[in-house]
């Protein structure tokens, strides 16, 4: 969901543009992080846990946690909260984690 | 081989710190690289929707993301300095050589002296479920809103009622965002009470004594399982409670972020008091490393205030040092920074940072005074509920009931002593007094003031009202500080609460000041009946 109006701030959103999270087609704005536009769409789960499939999303929002990890256009391991948003963009979800007794 | 650059100073950290600290060295000739990961300036500064407490002379009573506007711009007209955005500083060498990775080519730089600006990183919480999407971090819900404008969530839990946790929690209302409750595992409030005290009047409980247990959900948060603690942090047996919620907000500290510095093998030691690991360092913000300073919440956990006089000293210290000119100027605006952050800390919310300080080795000035921590009045049962008592209220009320008939006249609902005087500043009648220290409780000379209501708007913690006993044979008029959406229009009936956010009675709008000069924060006069005055807080317009 968008914030429409706020007392203090407006938000001058760039152009429309069309992306997809595990195929499906989205929309979101240039100039925003691949996070902020899945969740302005509905999606809070990102990607799961390697081990235990855990769901996983946005936790700190500036590249601090790793929680975000997704695959983008093919690379994984992409802090999407820190990725701005590009038209066309490729957005899947991956196992993310390190096990550590293996 | 790629070649190395040469550098005079190198700046890391675009957040308040490092800002200030380029323009302190800049404006006295020195050549600044200001490298900052994101792919803009600003840090934490970006998400500050509010007003900033602090004195004048630091821009207190502006709000963040203004003062942010005015700093880049100064950055960006400065020929002295040259931005390095999207570069993240990957390595700090023992020959001082730095890397940095830029649109993933790396360079290499042989900076004279190096300010290191790189802010904290929040404390996680333990608890069940804690790895659920939607939870997140105060930042992250600050960063999605206020910057994307995106809403986090519909309903969250707050954790944490620190000044982030508090203002987060005022934020998050004013994004049309619902916040279930507000928890505190402390017996009292951490942050300011005014900013409680805010959120209390607009209804959000503040739970303290109690902690989160577990959250609920499958693949995102659906709510939290929250409990009582006694005095010495157990779990009070069958206290446990439902909350109803989509995320929650972790606002439980910050730590100093130390990993380049421990990588040049800064000495750092742990303070709680200042977050955890921070770089042992001179008042001249010089670490045991020759010509590498520090500033900022990576020096220590404090507000944002104490961070950009920490960059002007950092950056004047090394403008000092490798300058030519102008020593005697720079070295007596080191000391009146020095002198300014003494007077930030040398209030009872000060004592905290005084005591980490004194960990570090580092003197206490002339202006700290341990005596004058003791509170004026007794605030427990307000740090405890975010409501002042009536006790609080009768001290800060005119002694006579007379007052009242002679017109309107301010009230300051501030009862604690924490560095902040734009009330005092912004009164054009100088009928607002802190006697002399910027810590010390805002008083109103009822003789003085004229009820114009110029303050109401100024405060940052929304503490000041105007209240006209005498409007009318039956009713009464308060004025009230007004940040949310949408508008009222003059002569609409709007809902009124008390402190603790209950309702209390209809009342009808008479005014509306909303212009330039309020910015954003409206006064608002709203006619009740008469016996309401003392009480009348808050209002709601109605969607
Ligand atoms: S109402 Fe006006 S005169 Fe009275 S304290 Fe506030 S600013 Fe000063
Ligand atoms: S009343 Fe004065 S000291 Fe208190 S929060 Fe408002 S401006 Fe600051
Ligand atoms: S949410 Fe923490 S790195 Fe992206």
């Amino acid at each position: 969901m968008r914030i429409q109006n706020h007392p203090i701030l407006s938000f001058n959103r760039g152009k429309q543009i069309k992306f997809y999270y595990n195929g499906k087609e989205l929309i979101g704005y240039e100039g925003e992080t691949i996070g902020a536009a899945l969740y302005a769409n509905g999606v809070f789960k990102f990607s799961e846990s390697k081990k235990l499939h855990r769901p996983r999303g946005i936790f700190c929002a500036i590249g601090h946690c790793s929680s975000c990890l997704m695959t983008v256009d093919g690379v994984p391991n992409v802090r999407t909260c820190i990725t701005p948003l590009k038209d066309g963009m490729k957005v899947e979800s991956q196992n993310i984690g390190v096990e550590i007794n293996e | 081989m790629s070649k190395i650059e040469n550098l005079e100073l190198l700046v890391v950290g675009g957040g308040p710190a490092g800002l200030s600290a380029a323009l302190a060295a800049a404006n006295y000739g020195i050549k600044v690289s200001l490298a900052e990961e994101r792919e803009f300036l600003g840090g934490q500064l970006i998400k500050q929707t509010h007003r900033f407490f602090g004195s004048e002379k630091e821009y207190a009573g502006t709000r963040g993301i203004d003062i942010l506007r005015k700093l880049i711009d100064e950055v960006n007209k400065n020929k002295n300095i040259e931005v390095l955005l999207s570069s993240r500083v990957l390595g700090i060498y023992e020959d001082n050589v730095v890397t940095i990775l830029n649109d993933h080519k790396m360079k290499k730089y042989y900076p004279q002296s190096i300010i290191f600006a790189t802010g904290a990183s929040e404390k996680f919480l333990a608890f069940e479920n804690n790895d659920l999407p939607g939870i997140f971090g105060a930042g992250a819900v600050q960063t999605l809103m206020n910057v994307y404008g995106v809403m986090p969530a519909t309903n969250v839990l707050m954790i944490g009622s620190g000044n982030i946790g508090l203002i987060v929690s005022y934020q998050l209302l004013q994004a049309g965002v619902k916040v279930a409750a507000i928890v505190e595992a402390a017996p009292k409030i951490g942050g300011y009470s005014v900013h409680a005290s805010k959120l209390r009047r607009l209804g959000v409980p503040i739970l303290t004594s109690h902690t989160i247990k577990k959250a609920i959900g499958k693949e995102k948060v659906e709510g939290a399982v929250i409990c009582e603690l006694d005095n010495d942090w157990n779990e009070v047996k069958d206290t446990e409670q439902l909350i109803k919620c989509d995320a929650i907000c972790l606002s439980v500290g910050l730590t100093p972020l130390v990993d380049l510095l421990k990588q040049r093998k800064v000495k750092t030691t742990y303070v709680s008091e200042l977050g955890g690991y921070v770089p042992l360092r001179d008042e001249n913000m010089e670490t045991s490393i020759k010509n590498l300073f520090v500033a900022g919440d990576v020096s220590g956990i404090e507000e944002a205030t104490a961070a950009m006089i920490e960059g002007q000293i950092a950056g004047l210290s090394v403008a000092k040092r490798i300058g030519k000119n102008n020593k005697k100027e720079i070295e007596k605006r080191i000391e009146e920074g020095k002198n300014e952050l003494e007077l930030l800390r040398s209030g009872p919310v000060g004592k905290k940072i005084r005591k980490g300080l004194s960990k570090l080795g580092l003197n206490h000035g002339k202006n700290y005074n341990e005596n004058f921590s003791e509170e004026a009045l007794d605030i427990s049962h307000l740090m405890k509920t975010g409501v002042p008592s009536e006790e609080n209220l009768k001290n800060k009320l005119p002694s006579e009931e007379k007052v009242f008939d002679k017109g309107p006249i301010a009230i300051s609902e501030c009862f604690q002593r924490f560095p902040c005087d734009p009330c005092v500043k912004s009164c054009p009648f100088n009928a607002i007094s802190e006697n002399g220290n910027i810590n010390n409780i805002p008083y109103v000379d009822f003789e003085k003031c004229t009820g114009c209501g110029i303050c109401v708007s100024k405060c940052p913690g929304l503490a000041m009202f105007v209240v006209h006993k005498n409007f009318s044979e039956t009713t009464s008029v308060v004025i009230m500080p007004y940040e949310f959406l949408p508008r009222p229009h003059k002569g609409e009936i709007v809902k009124v609460f008390d402190r603790e956010g209950k309702y209390l009675c209809d009342g009808k709008v008479i005014r509306i000041l909303d212009g330039k000069f309020q910015d954003k924060t409206a006064a608002v006069s709203i006619e009740i009946p008469k016996r309401y005055y003392l009480q009348a807080r808050n209002f709601k317009v109605e969607e």
